[in-house]
């Protein structure tokens, strides 16, 4: 492997998590909003909750606005899209000007369906190029512990998303496992005996999800 | 002297060109690359695409050898000035540079004294401003030898146009402009004194940290902040993700002299290495290009370069000046009074673009205010005839509209001086101005040379 620095592990790992949280969030959005157009006007209440963030919106309008689009607020997902593209944009030399692109076109995607009277039809085009970009992440970085840290971020997002929203056990089981099997591969710096223990969570009958997502938390970086 | 038209034949230029843009839309592929560059407005970091013209400045072969062979002489005498300068002195000993435009400059930097880099190389990368005129003439306009940026615009571009318009090369008989990043390798490596290359930046919040990230991508150098380099042992090093140190030998850094390090310079720098100046000083590491180059890029060292092509090599200057007049000569003071309507004054601390006011746009007022100043402060600025530059054609709307346009040419030293066979066009959006400079709006053109 080449010379890679602390920092840019650290961001590796962070836009692999940021990709996969504005992918997952926007493909939960629109379930939700779908709901919202004729079913339950106050859904995006409990999505709120099971978020963690904190309910500032005056309607299913304001949510379906400022949740998607406000780079105000800073749990939007264009917030977290801006997030994995600092983290992008600092290690071209890592991923490639081509895998790059297509955080850079994720973005641009976003700013148009901000815009769009139609904006579940533009946030398509944003997970469209997320997933672009992780097959080219896949197809393009020679370096398998590059492609490795990726991996992990979105793993870690994935059980950690998947846990505040209460999904059945084995679907976050699944996602453990390719942790399990990821990891060692990204030479990251973890905690394996956090790992165990995440492990040993997600075996259990009664999946104790708060204690599950404070776990996974802590398997890397700076609170490990 | 050579226009795109006859490339592409007169008739159908425009179509042509359209077809070029309807084809892929280069724009709109620069900016899924990311192509930009940052400016700061109110204190705020904004970062703005380039704007760039598909219509390329073509120079052929001929001309461009004119160029190349003019270009190696200015660079090897502007290296073998700074290496007097921090040496001997002996243009200064022999009055040929008056020493105030040596130690009075902001360039000028002690602590480089004796210090001989690597290879003896000073300006590793120089970027050359020159300007056409009417008369189809070439005028250098700056040397740029501290950072000189721009070259990663026209690279990326042809990639692009390739891709989008294949059909405009073939048959063309063009350069191809991909290899600096080969040129730049070759350029690092040479002087590299044993360990990884580095590509230094300030961070992504400078204005050219695009072409920072794209050099160090193409070159497959490292690109790394100072916070990831230290200095032990007399080495330099980066550190790894798992804390281990491995040696670096060469640094091609893109920050000024100013914050490279903060025990040498400036010590409020949080970007710099501290002591990296000390191992450069002892040669165990290359810093490309050298501090204190600036003593040699001055805009008021630029009226001495003819001079200093005769005084080191014996030469005649192949490429000429821009006709320049020093307000510090009392001679030339008096044609700056009389001839001022006809000058363009440029403040030779500033750059950019920046500093740079002509005589005829003044109100009478300001005349007799900047007068003033002249003659209080006759060293700080420099006049130049006003050039009447080629106008170029840039492509705006479906229409043709001339446009001024100065041309960056890369001089890259590495065992001899190499000139990349291509540029960076830079031109002015605005039909009234002659400011090409990005950072005041300006667009850019690839440069084809041809090669036969």
């Amino acid at each position: 492997m080449g010379i890679i620095s602390v920092e840019n592990t650290d961001r590796l790992y962070w836009l692999g998590r940021y990709t996969e949280r504005v992918y997952s969030t926007i493909k939960i959005f629109e379930a939700r909003f779908d709901s919202m157009i004729d079913v339950d006007d106050e859904e995006y209440v409990a999505f709120c909750e099971s978020q963690d963030i904190p309910n500032v919106y005056k309607s299913k309008e304001d949510f379906s606005r400022r949740y998607c689009f406000s780079l105000e607020d800073e749990n939007s997902i264009f917030s977290n899209l801006m997030r994995a593209y600092d983290n992008a944009i600092v290690i071209r030399e890592e991923i490639g000007s081509d895998t790059l692109s297509y955080i850079q076109l994720a973005v641009y995607a976003m700013n148009q369906a901000a815009i769009s009277k139609a904006p579940l039809i533009g946030l398509q085009k944003v997970t469209d190029n997320i997933a672009a970009f992780w097959g080219m992440a896949d197809d393009a970085i020679d370096e398998s512990s590059i492609r490795n840290m990726i991996r992990v971020g979105k793993l870690v997002e994935r059980i950690d998303l998947y846990a505040r929203l209460k999904e059945p056990s084995e679907k976050i089981r699944r996602e453990a496992r390719r942790l399990a099997n990821r990891i060692d591969k990204s030479t990251m710096r973890y905690s394996p005996k956090t790992l165990a223990h995440v492990n040993y969570l997600v075996q259990l009958d009664e999946l104790p999800y708060e204690t599950l997502i404070e776990s996974v938390e802590k398997l890397v970086g700076d609170r490990m | 002297m050579i226009s795109y038209t006859d490339i592409f034949g007169k008739n159908k230029r425009v179509e042509e060109m359209e077809l070029y843009v309807g084809a892929g839309d280069v724009n709109e592929q620069l900016a899924r690359y990311g192509v930009k560059f940052g400016i700061y407005k109110n204190n705020e970091f904004k970062e703005q695409l380039f704007p760039f013209d598909m219509i390329p400045r073509v120079i052929d072969s001929k001309e461009f050898g004119y160029l190349e062979k003019g270009l190696k002489q200015r660079v090897t005498a502007l290296n073998l000035f700074i290496e007097d300068i921090y040496g001997e002195k002996r243009i200064v000993k022999d009055g040929i540079v008056p020493e105030e435009f040596i130690y009075a400059g902001s360039g000028y930097l002690s602590q480089c004294e004796g210090i001989r880099p690597p290879k003896g190389i000073y300006s590793h990368i120089s970027g050359i401003d020159l300007v056409q005129g009417k008369d189809g003439e070439w005028y250098i306009l700056e040397d740029n030898l501290r950072i000189p940026s721009g070259a990663s615009y026209p690279m990326i571009a042809r990639e692009i146009s390739r891709r989008s318009a294949p059909d405009l090369f073939t048959g063309k008989h063009i350069e191809d402009n991909r290899n600096y990043a080969q040129l730049l390798r070759k350029t690092m490596d040479h002087v590299n004194v044993g360990g990884h290359t580095v590509i230094l930046t300030p961070g992504r919040y400078n204005a050219a940290y695009f072409e920072h990230s794209y050099l160090a991508e193409k070159t497959g150098a490292h690109l790394v902040s100072g916070s990831e380099l230290i200095v032990e042992n007399d080495h330099l090093y980066f550190i790894d993700y798992s804390g281990r140190k491995e040696r670096v030998g060469a640094v091609y850094r893109r920050i000024s002299d100013e914050y490279l390090d903060p025990m040498n310079f400036n010590r409020e720098s949080v970007i710099g290495i501290p002591h990296i100046f000390d191992i450069y000083r002892k040669g165990n590491v290359a810093l490309i290009n050298a501090p204190g180059n600036g003593v040699a890029d001055d805009k008021g060292i630029y009226y001495f370069v003819p001079k200093m092509i005769s005084y080191y090599l014996g030469e005649e200057p192949i490429l000429s000046n821009a006709p320049t007049y020093l307000p510090y000569y009392e001679e030339d003071m008096k044609y700056v009074m009389e001839h001022f309507d006809d000058l363009v004054l440029k403040d030779v601390a500033e750059a950019g673009g920046y500093g740079v006011v002509f005589g005829n746009k003044m109100t009478a007022e300001e005349k007799a205010k900047f007068k003033e100043m002249l003659k209080a402060e006759p060293r700080r600025f420099i006049a130049q005839e006003i050039i009447d530059f080629l106008d170029i054609d840039i492509l705006e709307k479906g229409e043709l509209l001339p446009r001024k346009a100065d041309l960056r040419a890369f001089v890259l030293m590495a065992e001899e001086p190499m000139v990349w066979k291509s540029g960076l066009t830079r031109f002015s959006r605005n039909p009234d101005s002659f400011i090409v400079n990005s950072s005041q709006g300006g667009g850019f053109k690839d440069t084809w040379v041809l090669s036969q």
